[in-house]
């Protein structure tokens, strides 16, 4: 390992509870928290610390397990284990709620926003997949509930360029929907975890999904031809499988857009980044660990963000309540 | 086992995966015996409970047996509702009643009396490549040779169902003044919806619902109450099924609320799916399309002659057509000759307006499918439902495509062999249920005698909401 973690910060961002998820905004300028403490926090440096700038606490009544930038950085979604998605509207430095998404039956634990901003999916333990679509009028409605996981449902993220939207589930399944006569359709599922699925992430051209799971394990999956006969158009296949780094149960993974690089979040309370060998066959590429950070955290690490804007950046954050900042640096 | 209920039903927490509050809560009926109850339990080898004496003898305990009415009044999990259903409401069931009577004489034997739907025989006629009401008269043949007494027709009680409805509304449209939940009224012939509706937005939503009951209800009153007492039968010696496109109709035949209490029989017995007709078929080894076709029994049938009929508008009943007619006529003096259905979100979400000098007089919704029922439910939980009545169906596309119809069979497409049921159940003729003659002379006849607050729980039902069981075990990360 020749590449470095350093540590920039580190900051107490729920105490006395859990931090279960943080997210950039798109300019990279503020950061938003949640936790077990039900409320979410807006982060932003001033000078060289990072301060809170506003707290989102009256939204939920339970835990608030993700949060998520629109495209556009003006809103702010909110999952929560109250069985509602908050939809938050930035106004000068301040957040109003606009409007609360109901309708999964049971916690929800994670959502996220289309590229073109017009679309939400979330997703829930209740097993389904829902894809939302937000109006002119800032009106949501629900357009797809689609039910192909057998478990909980843990994650959702969409394709950078397609319409597509991919999730992870307790089932140890990805599923990959895809739009069909106004109506989202599962059209690949993705199997080889032997456990569950906690998150997924595209790379930047989305060509390949990287899952990471509680088989400790993290897959990269590329784009394929479908088999002859499939039924389905669209198929996904496992290129690579990093095994044998991770202590215990993955997270949370994510690919840097700008540098390519893969962050993962551990239950061992490490915190990892992997490069790929850029001369390997991309149908069988090498990732390797070229950074480790093993305790990054006091307590399980929850999740792990890229700054879309500042190359290297990463944030993570843990069941210890706070968030650290990181600089990555490659020695290349 | 991959679940047959309705996508909604699958969605209400009812076959979530067991956590510890969700667990079947049941408690073990035990039937006390008197006498001083000092007794030990052991659990034998095999997995038996006994019940060991003072005295040291042994008694077999019994294991305890879920109803499916007990799944229904619990908010946990349906998983093991299924495996209810497949015991008391099967195919299976119908054939051992059948068996039953075969070794019985006459007077112990169980009058068996088939109520066929309109949805199930388009999709069976689809299969065998026949008509509709081809697949109704060979259907009539099949199960007479099995030993089945009488074969009618849910398009008959569909009448009541319809004729009930549009009273319905127009009662309701009257006191929307008075009373904030009178409208929209959203239709009551889905079961799915209901079970949803009930569990999940309770007291919210069940006021809008319509009492009126479903076709499949409506035939249960009129065969274990009217035919019963023409027949000069008790209620329980009638054993009555039907043949339905969609699964949730078992539940809907296991409500309390259509249980005779007094002759402890259900008005409607058994329910099976069009799929367990075929299995019956491939069961006896028969093709419908090589049985004779015999006409269907008059008596309870919207027939003329050989020819079955139908009722206009969607294949989910077409009740947002006949309220929309009616309401139009009766409320505006307005005869509206063509219904025009516009598509909003998708194809599953349609609106027809009445509009007068620029100003909308009725506006009517069908919304089928999860998705749109959740966006109807927003709606009005936000007071922003513009709508007077809705027909609500939890299938995609409605009935014809419940998930108790068949399935397609080799290259074609779920997409084309509905197109195909469409076109089938389409083609019998309509007529409106003011024009039936035997509909207005059982209103004048049987409704009149049973006084008018025994007519209504006749046509009507209740609704009721089920309380959610929430503790901090059910909890996952």
């Amino acid at each position: 390992m020749k590449d470095t973690l350093e540590l920039l910060h580190r900051f107490s961002a729920h105490p006395d509870s859990r931090c279960w998820y943080v997210a950039w905004n798109p300019r990279g300028t503020l950061l938003a928290s949640c936790g077990g403490d039900r409320a979410i926090r807006i982060w932003g440096k001033e000078d060289e610390s990072w301060v809170c700038k506003c707290v989102l606490s009256d939204g939920h009544q339970r835990t608030i397990r993700k949060v998520a930038w629109s495209p556009c950085g003006n809103y702010l979604a909110s999952a929560s284990f109250d069985a509602t998605t908050s939809i938050w509207k930035k106004k000068n430095n301040d957040f109003e709620c606009l409007t609360v998404l109901e309708g999964h039956e049971n916690e929800v634990k994670c959502v996220a926003w289309s590229p073109s901003g017009n679309l939400l999916a979330t997703c829930s333990r209740d097993k389904s997949v829902w894809v939302w679509e937000v109006d002119e009028d800032d009106e949501y409605e629900c357009v797809s509930v689609v039910n192909s996981h057998t478990q909980d449902v843990k994650h959702v993220t969409w394709h950078p360029t397609m319409p597509l939207l991919a999730s992870a589930s307790y089932d140890n399944k990805v599923c990959i929907y895809k739009e069909e006569d106004d109506d989202w359709e599962c059209r690949a599922t993705l199997e080889g975890h032997t456990s569950t699925v906690w998150s997924l992430t595209f790379d930047p051209t989305g060509q390949r999904l990287a899952s990471c799971s509680d088989d400790r394990t993290v897959r990269i999956w590329k784009e394929a031809q479908p088999d002859e006969g499939s039924s389905s158009d669209i198929a996904w296949k496992c290129v690579c499988t990093l095994s044998g780094f991770h202590g215990r149960t993955v997270y949370d993974i994510a690919w840097c857009g700008l540098t390519g690089a893969l962050a993962t979040a551990c239950g061992d309370d490490g915190v990892r980044v992997f490069k790929e060998d850029v001369t390997s066959d991309p149908e069988e590429p090498i990732f390797s660990m070229s950074a480790h950070v093993p305790k990054a955290h006091s307590q399980d690490v929850n999740c792990v963000a890229w700054s879309p804007k500042e190359a290297g950046l990463l944030a993570s954050c843990s069941d210890d309540g706070d968030i650290c900042l990181w600089s990555y640096k490659s020695e290349d | 086992m991959a679940s047959h209920f309705s996508g909604v039903l699958q969605l209400t927490d009812l076959d979530d995966f067991i956590t510890p509050s969700q667990e079947c809560v049941k408690p073990i009926k035990v039937e006390k015996k008197h006498g001083r109850s000092l007794a030990k339990i052991q659990i034998e080898d095999d997995g038996n409970y006994f019940q060991v004496n003072q005295d040291g003898r042994k008694q077999k305990l019994e294991k305890a047996k879920i109803t499916l009415n007990d799944c229904l009044a619990c908010s946990g999990c349906i998983t093991s509702a299924e495996s209810v259903l497949i015991t008391q409401q099967s195919h299976e069931e119908l054939y051992k009643v059948l068996r039953q009577n075969k070794q019985r004489s006459g007077g112990e034997q169980q009058v068996v009396v088939v109520s066929v739907s309109p949805q199930s025989r388009a999709s069976l006629a689809a299969h065998f490549g026949l008509s509709s009401s081809d697949a109704g008269r060979r259907l009539t043949s099949f199960f007479k040779s099995l030993g089945v007494h009488y074969v009618f027709d849910t398009s008959f009680s569909r009448n009541f169902s319809l004729l009930e409805s549009q009273r319905e509304f127009i009662q309701r449209f009257q006191r929307k003044e008075d009373d904030k939940k009178a409208l929209p009224m959203l239709a009551s012939a889905c079961p799915g919806w209901i079970c949803y509706a009930e569990k999940t937005h309770g007291e919210f939503i069940l006021p809008y619902i319509s009492t009126t009951r479903s076709p499949q209800q409506m035939m249960g009153s009129l065969v274990k109450n009217y035919f019963a007492e023409q027949q000069g039968l008790p209620a329980q010696r009638i054993y009555h099924v039907t043949v339905m496109p969609c699964y949730d109709k078992k539940l809907e035949a296991s409500r309390p609320d259509f249980y005779l209490t007094e002759a402890e029989t259900r008005e409607v017995d058994c329910v099976i799916t069009s799929g367990e007709v075929l299995k019956m078929l491939e069961e006896e080894g028969v093709s419908l399309s090589d049985v004779e076709a015999v006409p269907v029994d008059p008596m309870f049938s919207h027939v003329c002659g050989e020819e079955f009929f139908t009722h206009a508008g969607s294949g989910s009943g077409g009740y947002l057509h006949h309220i929309f007619l009616h309401a139009a006529k009766e409320l505006f003096g307005e005869e509206v000759k063509e219904l025009t259905y516009k598509t909003l979100k998708n194809k599953d979400f349609q609106e027809v307006t009445l509009e007068k000098d620029g100003e909308v007089l009725l506006r009517f919704a069908a919304t089928y499918g999860f998705r749109n029922i959740q966006n109807l439910v927003q709606k009005l939980k936000r007071g922003k439902s513009p709508y007077h009545f809705v027909e609500v169906m939890a299938c995609p596309s409605g009935c014809l495509n419940g998930g108790g119809q068949l399935k397609p069979q080799q290259e074609e497409s779920n997409k084309e062999l509905l197109q195909r049921v469409e076109e089938l159940y389409q083609a019998e003729r309509s007529t409106a249920p003011e024009e039936d003659a035997r509909v207005t002379q059982l209103y004048h006849t049987w409704l009149q005698s049973v006084g008018e607050k025994r007519a209504h729980q006749l046509l009507h039902t209740q609704y009721h909401a089920v309380e959610k069981a929430t503790n901090g075990l059910t909890i996952k990360w």
